[in-house]
């Protein structure tokens, strides 16, 4: 299993296909570089090297106890990339948190990213709709939350659903995780109009992020924006839709 | 190689993927399902799915294969689906 050491931190990440490189981020609780890796990575690796990362405190990433806020996360981004030896502009895909640590390397970097594609991201990041429901929500509704392959797997009980939960366990009870994504501070217009980047936007009909979607398209110069059906997690709930999208946008 | 000595392949790289928590009552066989006998997370399904390429090669394009296929063939696979994709490849 490759695992990169950073100073605080293991990452787990791969890299599929031979190419310009692009980097494709999950979000927080749920995702790990398995939702890239069976259909968006396979299908950008015919003509990019296509890296995926769990970040830290998700899937075989090690998860330290702080660290989740934007410029942290920022910073194993940049770490990676330097043990990897990637040193020219790379393409970042994002979705949800993902996406926020995309836009806002983008940001902090600009020499080192050449497109963007962000899916489905949360705006302002202290203010990420699904973490403050999931807070207040009962279970019926946390379950409902949840996309379809996911709440069946926690519904069968078993081996998957104790990691699962087990998972988001650890990551909201010891790590500063929910602290860190509270007290991020909110982005201004300027800075986000500040990313010239070439930028896809990818937002599914139903999520709770989609106010993001229509400042995202007014503030960022060089975007065009796609509506998808179904909620925020687009990579599990339209996998096919999302790739070809994706597809067209870096390779059409 | 038989049918049988690529099943014992892939149910070392099984056990071995979910590691601690093999419990010796779980066995793998042809009719053996990733999700509902194993339950395989997606991550452990990325670690096995690792495994088999670099231990078959690159002939074996195990990941083009599972991409093609619709989400819920993905999680009625069989181990011995697997086994035959592999044999099919020689």
């Amino acid at each position: 299993m490759p695992l990169i050491e950073l100073p605080d931190l293991r990452v787990h990440a791969l890299s599929m296909g031979e190419g310009p490189p692009v980097l494709c981020l999950h979000g927080l609780l749920l995702g790990s570089l398995a939702q890239w890796y069976f259909t968006l990575a396979p299908a950008l690796a015919t003509r990019q090297t296509v890296w995926m990362a769990d970040l830290r405190g998700h899937g075989r990433s090690s998860r330290p106890s702080t660290g989740y806020d934007l410029a942290t996360l920022r910073a194993d981004v940049a770490g990676l990339l330097d043990a990897v030896a990637v040193a020219e502009p790379i393409d970042l895909v994002g979705h949800s948190y993902g996406g926020l640590v995309a836009l806002t390397f983008a940001m902090q970097h600009p020499g080192r990213v050449r497109r963007l594609v962000l899916v489905d991201l949360p705006l302002p990041p202290g203010d990420a709709g699904v973490f403050d429901i999931a807070e207040n929500a009962g279970p019926e509704e946390l379950l409902a939350m949840l996309p379809e392959a996911v709440r069946e797997a926690v519904l069968g009980g078993g081996r998957r659903a104790r990691r699962l939960v087990e998972g988001i366990r650890a990551l909201v009870q010891d790590t500063t995780l929910l602290a860190d994504v509270r007290s991020e501070p909110r982005l201004t217009d300027a800075q986000i109009a500040g990313v010239s980047a070439s930028t896809l936007l990818v937002f599914g009909e139903t999520s709770a992020c989609r106010p993001a979607a229509e400042r995202l398209t007014q503030c960022l110069p060089n975007s065009r924006l796609s509506i998808v059906p179904g909620g925020h997690f687009v990579p599990v709930e339209s996998p096919q839709l999302l790739t070809s999208t994706i597809v067209e946008f870096l390779h059409g | 190689m038989s049918r049988e000595d690529t099943l014992q392949i892939l149910a070392g790289f099984i056990r071995d993927v979910i590691g601690d928590e093999w419990d010796d009552d779980m066995e793998v066989a042809f009719d053996t399902s990733f999700s509902d006998d194993l339950e395989l997370e997606s991550i452990e399904f990325v670690a096995l799915a690792e495994s088999v390429q670099a231990h078959f090669g690159d002939h074996v394009d195990f990941v083009g294969w599972i991409s093609n296929l619709e989400l819920d063939q993905i999680i009625a696979l069989t181990v011995g689906e697997v086994v035959d994709f592999v044999e099919s490849c020689r």
